[in-house]
């Protein structure tokens, strides 16, 4: 379903009448997304750019959306996925940093019993670049491409999206699935659908320590025979073990979640890992794709 | 993150779950008489694992041993962490088995673990003998104790009712506190069919902190042992110090670019302070983190350079160029060449605010690699200056 998504695909945005939601609904639409309206609470007299709903439920019959975007606050992430799985959503996209772990794994739970696919929580989001942007990737690092984006982290994955586009390369799509440890859509979960994805000639992993994520995706790939090339970058070999870097799911434990063991995993699956930025967007630029 | 094991001991207590009497020594003994006749175990307090290998553990014969124990313990340094307390523990007995509760992220729920075979050796132990037990639960009570109940089945007649009257105060403790891992490894058997949690792997969420109290209190009065989550729960940022002899204090924003930077700057030979994700989008036109920063890094001894790198997404560059030189009007007195990478939303007139200020001494570079250099270039220059001035 994420790879389906285009400019045609209706969405709303839950609490889109807040700060962030009425400068992102706004920004999201001129980039091409189809906002057709959001949730959120109404002061009377309040004129809005977009359609506001009483719930996910009202807008879904109003609009047919089939993805939602939340930007609410932590503590209210548990309730908007529940709200959206309740209104029969497809795809939900929540960005919030913040949510407790255990609020996440309710999270998940709904959502897979609900048939939907969660993207997040603590993400950027997701883009179709040309097509369709949930969420807030910055247009400086978005092209239309060939590469297939995945990343935990947000600024590092801008940082090499504008070096991508710098070399004249582009995505075909790029999916923030966030720095929490429990979360919707995780690498692995990607892994298939990149494979079969057409606009998609290499893949792009930018992960970092914790978590065994990365390992994960090492076995799904290598099982499918890694089928196109596939590029890695993995940040934190310096970060200090048993204290979380500044992501939830950053934490180094023992072996558990460390550097060398994501670099093994991905290498036996045909992944070219590499530690530096440079080195990255040099190696991907040089193979024609 | 990993509570250190007195910590997670005092979760356990409150739990109901029996520890061997201890204390605990952030210096030396002066005339403190130890629980029982002996003999202890000292235990180096640290947040990682593998201490016993690193001599972070010693047995304490008799009392007269104990000021050498500790001097010995007290500021040794274990995969890069100082000790700053050690935990002295009677020393318990009896075959040693594993228990665990912790969030399975992959499988999306709660992993119940339990092991007749503990000790050291056991995150390498491919299986845990045919009495072993290992499920993934959903996040639920009923669920847990049922579990806890199929557990407990594998166990000798003596042990049942002691393994699953623990299990049920693990579960118990583990979702009032909402972690993310309570691992007991060794868990003491007692010939009287009581268990004994010999050590204490808590893993807390710092998500959780605004509702959680107790937590909160652990890390307010342990602030001194847990610096880095204590500027987290204080200043609501992470600044995390990765080498206190390091020579370029960090100003960056986003956890994966930081991380990466870190990394970047070691490969070329530097040494970066600290880890720093200031979330600039929480700033609202304040330079308090800045300031905040700067105070840290102005403590820090050998920060000689300091590097800002801020890639905006949506941060206005201009905003915070403004609350940049702001910040360093108020601190008249920290003057660190400061090499600023600023690229994205706003960059050229955040350049422009930089340059109208020459007398801050800034470099505004937007290219990474380049302000890394530029960074080193500093880095030279000053330690240059100070080995003349030395003279």
């Amino acid at each position: 379903m994420l790879f389906e998504l285009d400019g045609r695909s209706p969405v709303i945005v839950q609490g889109i009448t807040g700060r962030m939601g009425q400068k992102h609904a706004t920004l999201m639409q001129r980039y091409g997304t189809h906002i057709v309206g959001g949730t959120g609470r109404v002061r009377s007299g309040e004129a809005h750019a977009f359609p506001v709903y009483a719930d996910c439920g009202e807008a879904v019959r109003a609009t047919g959306a089939v993805a939602s975007i939340a930007l609410v606050p932590p503590q209210n992430t548990l309730e908007a996925v529940r709200e959206a799985a309740a209104a029969g959503l497809r795809v939900v996209v929540t960005v919030a940093e913040g949510v407790p772990v255990h609020d996440a794994l309710h999270i998940r739970a709904i959502a897979r019993a609900a048939g939907l696919i969660w993207v997040g929580a603590s993400t950027p989001g997701l883009c179709i670049p040309g097509e369709i942007k949930l969420g807030f990737l910055p247009d400086v690092s978005l092209a239309p491409g060939a590469v297939g984006v995945m990343s935990k982290s947000g600024t590092l994955s801008y940082e090499v999206g504008r070096r991508l586009v710098a070399r004249g390369l582009g995505q075909s799509a790029w999916i923030g699935v966030g720095g929490d440890p429990v979360k919707g859509v995780r690498f692995a979960d990607l892994a298939a659908g990149f494979a079969a994805h057409a606009a998609t000639r290499a893949v792009l992993l930018i992960g970092e320590i914790g978590g065994d994520e990365e390992e994960e995706f090492a076995d799904v790939w290598g099982r499918l025979g890694a089928p196109k090339p596939a590029y890695a970058l993995i940040a934190g070999a310096q970060a200090k073990e048993g204290v979380t870097m500044g992501h939830a799911g950053a934490l180094v434990l023992g072996e558990r979640g460390s550097l060398g063991s994501k670099q093994k995993s991905l290498r036996r699956a045909g992944v070219q890992v590499f530690d530096t930025l440079e080195t990255l967007a040099d190696a991907i630029a040089r193979v024609p794709i | 993150m990993l509570l250190l094991e007195a910590d997670g001991k005092v979760l356990f207590r409150e739990a109901g779950i029996a520890t061997p009497r201890g204390m605990r020594f952030r210096d030396a003994p002066g005339g403190a008489v130890l629980p029982g006749v002996g003999p202890w175990i000292a235990k180096a307090q640290v947040p990682v694992g593998g201490r016993g290998k690193a001599g972070g553990v010693r047995p304490v014969a008799t009392a007269a041993e104990l000021p050498t124990i500790l001097q010995a313990l007290l500021g040794l340094r274990i995969k890069g962490c100082d000790t700053r307390e050690v935990l002295v523990e009677e020393m318990s007995g009896g075959p040693e088995h594993y228990l665990a509760l912790m969030v399975d992220a992959a499988a999306g729920g709660v992993r119940l673990i339990y092991s007749p075979h503990g000790g050291m050796d056991v995150e390498s132990q491919a299986a845990h003998g045919e009495r072993g037990f290992s499920e993934v639960l959903p996040l639920d009570a009923e669920a847990l104790e049922a579990a806890a109940g199929r557990m407990a089945d594998r166990v000798a007649g003596t042990q049942r009712a002691g393994l699953l009257d623990l299990c049920r105060r693990l579960i118990a403790l583990f979702l009032s506190r909402q972690l993310m891992l309570a691992e007991i490894n060794p868990l003491f058997a007692q010939p009287d069919g009581r268990f004994v949690a010999g050590d204490a792997k808590v893993v807390i969420d710092m998500n959780t902190l605004a509702a959680q109290p107790v937590l909160r209190g652990i890390l307010s009065d342990g602030r001194a042992l847990y610096p880095d989550a204590w500027r987290k729960l204080s200043q609501d940022f992470d600044f995390v110090e990765i080498d206190p002899a390091g020579q370029v204090g960090l100003v960056t924003t986003g956890a994966g670019l930081s991380m990466m930077l870190i990394d970047e700057l070691v490969a070329q030979g530097l040494t970066p302070n600290n880890f720093c994700d200031m979330r600039t989008g929480q700033m609202r036109g304040s330079p308090a983190r800045l300031l905040q920063i700067f105070d840290w890094l102005a403590a820090a001894r050998d920060v000689r350079v300091v590097l800002v790198n801020i890639f905006a997404g949506i941060t206005d560059l201009s905003e915070f160029a403004q609350l940049l030189v702001d910040a360093l009007r108020e601190r008249p007195g920290f003057r660190l060449p400061l090499v600023v990478r600023l690229v994205g939303n706003g960059e050229a007139v955040a350049r422009d605010i930089i340059v109208a200020h020459p007398d801050l001494g800034i470099a505004f570079e937007p290219d990474l690699e380049r302000a890394i250099a530029l960074t080193a270039e500093r880095l030279r220059t000053v330690s240059r200056k100070e080995a003349l001035d030395a003279v």
